[in-house]
């Protein structure tokens, strides 16, 4: 770079560079003001808020976020933009579904509602409402439209919606997610076992498993009569162990619906025998082991003749992973004959937060959503069972085997404890099976910890 | 104003001028002003968050003193990752040192394809810290991944490796190891190759032998080297996260649980965000500790000739 | 008999080496034959080293499930930007430390200094909550917000300005260069190799970072690749093992090519930032 040069050129007067870099000139242009120009402007101005505010005020969008992917596939017909055609034309105005992640959501809406741009719908695991409704995320639905629904509902729905007498956070979807003992025919068939009947008891349990089970050459176990869950987050391996707990009389949370305070009531008789069961087939009966931890792969991948989780997962996965394999699925064995078999019931949910731009709307729009019409035309398209008592006296809900088998497993339905504290006791207990058995302390050590972890949680979270 | 005081402006500004002062802090100003705000003034807020319950949504902070700190210590979950990330420092720093100190001796060297071998080393150190441990947790499936075929075809029972409440901890440990061993090595080598060879010279004169050589010289005048090692590997140890994080989750049972894990599930997950600020603070006040600590002990042991 | 003893360590060192290195090596190979193999290939017993029928099925797989371009493009603006500008305040701040003598410099340099030392995680609550009051969470923004500058990179560009002779610089100034220029076409040109050196390790730094990338980034169209990677799933929470390994390939091979080719200047670079401490 020659400066020498510029130097000797800015004294001489011949300036070599071009205008614009010369420093401190400044060559401004600027709008002359005239009376014509400033009619102009204001003609403008008038023209252009009004019709801003016109396009505002014509059409209002409502946005309901939902987790993308398949953890939705079969309930998620809001997807569809056709479906809200009627309500969209009545209310004049627009319904936007938006796709988030399903790992993430949660952390996502809780950010949205931090910057106070969060979506008008919220389509999230119920399993969320406990924790949106503690940092106050939530608007609660008006009191005679809770009444109404909650009146003409089967009662595992009734279950599911209802946080405390008669109060309601949201609309529970169809479709919910049952928990089923799944077991594969071929193998039952192959042990000598009916291939149509699954172990009643939990002694009947024990002797199938025990049948099931397969060893290679080295004697290692290559084929589990029973995979369960013992890793991964807490709550998965609680999930798939409800009906063991619940079923011997362990409840996580007495009182279940109390959203704060009460206390855990798990570690008891029931709750010892729960753990201790899985525990004896490890060591005792050897019938299955820690090497199957992933229990819906292990069971599609045939080297689990029994499981207990998701039916839905099963049913969406099978065909694709294992499309030759025979499986049945039903309620799960009981402790003592003439108990009734529990099943874990929960799924997804329609709430609306408190700091959406359109709560109204909204609420109109999943009354509308969830009115005992569409429950009917919905539930009957993707196959799921309806919430609304009345629908179940129509076709196909009424007689096909398929319902009728599902609709056996709703007595025994037990939600998830909506206390604020929930996910603390769910740790707690999670932490208490895993140790449990991985022989890391005895099964009354455990509990009595879990206990304690558990009854501090729901403090905690009742301050 | 007097034409005196404009002068002395004049002379003011072209003194400073002179010192460049202006242009000084306009240079430092893109990174003081974006530290400021992104870095430094968020230390200061956790700090102060600390001592708050924090309810984001609602914008309510209320201040609880030390109660976040008392409950901390009362926490189980808590103190059991600070004794699991105490455990995989006290394990994982000395051992990466020394097998490092090992690795740098032998490469000192001379050999045929050295280079070649010093990369080998070394690549698992550019690949992200995730990546690899996805490759692992491959490698540690307890049916098909390829460290229990091994022992199956040698004929050793298998191994539950992260599925076990009392091997998990340790096979994180082994990757770790693995992921930071070629860095350790290069450090060591460069403190290696910088002593100068007239001391080994003149001890070999006086008589000494090799392992006298390596006690007496080589030893001492890598301290400096040694101290930044064990610093750094420590300060990277208590940070711990991204190989749990995707190996185990803190599983089972909470075994492979480290604090800034358990920071991140009570911020981010939780959202109790003034719990996760004093967690925060105790794993940096035990990161200088340590640091302070291991500073002013190896000014001991650092020898000038 | 010296000669002999002499042979016999050195067979023994390279017995040591390579087997050490064969072991270091030993994840890249497997994570990379079980990409290319057929499902029932990789769990065959005994073990296939060598795959026999190579396929691309899981790659298709991985890339179905997971959008990795997209994955590769995030991972790369944010690292261009945050080195981009980390160099280039780095580069102005670093002169003004090593050149000038201002009021309170100790004091700036100390606090720079200081952001070294309080990691990531201590930082991270605040700056969350900050940054989700004005909406820059799960936003590019908030990726790059605590990576526009880097402590490292001034400290780094700092010590090697102040090996440049003072009389370049005073020479400059007296043909009536403004600061500004001197710094982009005298200094920058000097310190070339430091400020390669920091680039490449600001690069690697930004490319593999993961805490702060996964606790911002909340939808899958903003992941990182380690946020890719990490979780790489399906919504049932289901691993497999072929396509997650062709997931890796895909978001560990390129890094190692250019380390393959860079490797030696790699290693120096990171050998001498060690020795500075």
């Amino acid at each position: 770079m020659n400066f020498r040069a510029d130097e000797e050129g800015i004294r001489n007067g011949k300036d070599s560079r071009p205008r614009s870099q010369c420093f401190g000139h400044r060559h401004e242009r600027r709008i002359p003001v005239r009376p014509t120009n400033v009619l102009v402007m204001t003609l403008a101005l008038l023209l252009i808020i009004p019709s801003l505010g016109l396009a505002a005020a014509s059409k209002a969008t409502i946005t309901l976020w939902y987790p993308g992917g398949d953890i939705t596939a079969g309930v998620n017909d809001f997807v569809d933009p056709n479906l809200w055609a009627e309500f969209e034309a009545k209310n004049n105005v627009k319904v936007e579904a938006v796709a988030l992640d399903y790992d993430t959501m949660k952390q996502k809406m809780f950010a949205a509602a931090a910057a106070k741009n969060i979506g008008d719908i919220l389509f999230v695991d119920d399993t969320f409402v406990a924790a949106f409704v503690k940092e106050g995320l939530l608007d609660p639905m008006e009191d005679s439209k809770a009444k109404a629904w909650l009146a003409a509902v089967m009662p595992e729905i009734k279950l599911r919606s209802e946080y405390g007498k008669g109060k309601m956070w949201g609309y529970p979807q169809y479709g919910g997610d049952t928990y089923a003992l799944t077991w594969n025919k071929e193998h039952f068939k192959e042990a000598g076992l009916d291939p149509d009947k699954p172990p009643k008891t939990w002694a009947e349990f024990r002797e199938y498993a025990k049948k099931l089970t397969k060893r290679d050459a080295q004697g290692v176990i290559s084929r589990v009569g029973y995979a369960f869950r013992h890793v991964g987050a807490a709550s998965g391996i609680v999930h798939k162990h409800f009906w063991a707990l619940e079923g011997a009389g362990a409840r996580l949370v007495v009182p279940p619906d109390a959203l704060r305070g009460g206390k855990s009531a798990f570690n008891n008789e029931g709750g010892k025998a729960a753990l201790q069961l899985i525990l004896d087939m490890i060591d005792v009966d050897k019938s299955t082991s820690l090497s199957f931890p992933d229990p819906r792969a292990a069971f599609l991948k045939g080297i689990a003749s029994m499981q207990y989780s998701e039916l839905v997962s099963i049913k969406a996965r099978q065909p694709k992973e294992a499309p030759d394999l025979n499986w049945g699925f039903g309620p799960p064995p009981v402790r003592k004959p003439g108990d009734v078999p529990v099943t874990l019931f929960g799924g997804f949910i329609f709430v609306v937060p408190k700091d959406a731009q359109h709560k109204a709307l909204a609420w109109k729009a999943l009354e509308w959503l969830n009115s005992p019409e569409k429950d009917y035309e919905l539930c009957k398209k993707n196959e799921a069972t309806p919430r609304y008592r009345a629908n179940w006296e129509k076709e196909p809900f009424k007689s096909t085997p398929y319902f009728q088998t599902l609709k056996a497993l709703y007595p025994g339905a037990v939600v998830f404890p909506i206390n604020l504290g929930s996910d603390g006791v769910v740790e707690a207990v999670g932490a208490a099976i895993q140790k449990a058995w991985h022989h890391e302390a005895s099964v009354e050590a455990a509990l009595a910890e879990a206990e304690r972890l558990a009854n501090k949680a729901i403090a905690e979270a009742a301050k | 104003m007097t034409r005196a005081r404009r002068r002395s402006l004049r002379q003011v500004l072209t003194r400073l001028s002179s010192r460049h002062i202006l242009h000084a802090y306009f240079f430092i100003a893109p990174v003081i002003l974006l530290f400021g705000i992104f870095r430094v003034v968020p230390s200061i807020q956790t700090l102060l968050y600390s001592f708050y319950k924090v309810e984001l949504l609602r914008n309510r902070f209320t201040f609880i003193g030390l109660e976040n700190f008392s409950d901390l210590f009362a926490d189980e979950i808590f103190r059991g990752a600070a004794l699991n990330t105490l455990k995989y420092v006290l394990t994982i720093v000395p051992i990466s040192a020394f097998l490092g100190l090992v690795l740098a001796v032998m490469f000192n060297t001379k050999f045929h394809l050295k280079e070649f071998f010093k990369a080998v080393y070394f690549s698992p150190m550019v690949t992200s810290t995730v990546a690899a441990a996805m490759v692992w947790w491959w490698m540690y499936n307890p049916q098909f991944g390829i460290f229990n075929v091994l022992l199956k075809l040698v004929g050793l029972p298998s191994q539950p490796w992260l599925m076990s409440s009392r091997m998990a901890l340790p096979s994180i440990i082994i990757f770790s190891i693995w992921k930071n061993l070629g860095y350790n090595m290069i450090i060591y080598l460069a403190g290696l190759q910088a002593i100068p060879p007239q001391f080994y010279e003149a001890a070999t004169i006086d008589g000494a032998g090799g392992l006298s050589r390596f006690r007496h010289i080589t030893i001492p005048l890598l301290a400096p080297t040694t101290t930044f090692i064990l610093i750094y590997n420590s300060i990277s140890a208590f940070q711990v996260f991204d190989q749990v994080f995707v190996l185990t989750s803190g599983g089972p049972a909470n075994s492979t649980n480290v604090v800034v894990l358990d920071l991140y599930r009570q911020a981010f997950q939780r959202f109790n965000f003034g719990y996760a600020a004093a967690e925060a603070m105790v794993l940096f006040l035990f990161i200088m500790g340590v640091t302070i600590l291991q500073y002013v002990y190896s000014k001991r042991f650092e020898v000038a000739y | 008999m010296r000669a002999t003893v002499k042979a016999f360590v050195q067979a023994n060192l390279y017995l040591a080496i390579g087997g050490v290195a064969l072991l270091m090596v030993l994840p890249f190979y497997w994570m990379i034959i079980t990409a290319f193999m057929p499902a029932p290939d990789i769990i065959a017993f005994p073990p296939k080293w060598i795959p026999t029928r190579p396929t691309l099925e899981h790659f298709s797989a991985a890339f179905a499930k997971a959008a990795w371009l997209t994955y590769y493009w995030n991972s790369f603006v944010v690292a261009a930007v945050s080195v981009g500008c980390s160099l280039l305040f780095g580069l102005f701040a670093g002169y003004a430390f090593a050149v000038y003598r201002f009021p309170l410099q100790s004091f700036f340099f100390l606090l720079i200094l200081g952001t070294l030392m309080v990691p990531v995680q201590v930082t991270s609550v605040a700056l969350y909550i900050l940054l989700s009051k004005i909406g820059w969470v799960d936003t590019f923004l908030g990726i790059l917000a605590p990576n526009f500058a880097s402590a490292f990179g001034v400290f780094m560009i700092r010590q090697g300005i102040k090996s440049i002779p003072v009389d370049l610089i005073e020479a400059a100034r007296i043909d009536g260069a403004g600061e500004v220029r001197i710094v982009l076409t005298i200094i920058t040109p000097l310190i070339k190799t430091t400020l390669a050196t920091v680039a490449m390790i600001l690069f690697l730094g930004s490319w593999n970072d993961f805490l702060w990338p996964v606790i911002v980034i909340n939808s899958s169209g903003l992941r990182t690749l380690p946020v890719g990677i990490a979780l790489f799933k399906d919504p049932y929470g289901n691993i497999n093992y072929g396509p997650l390994m062709a997931a890796t390939v895909i978001s560990t091979g390129p890094m190692l090519i250019a380390y393959i080719i860079s490797q030696k200047y790699m290693i120096r670079g990171i050998a001498l930032t060690g020795l500075k401490g």
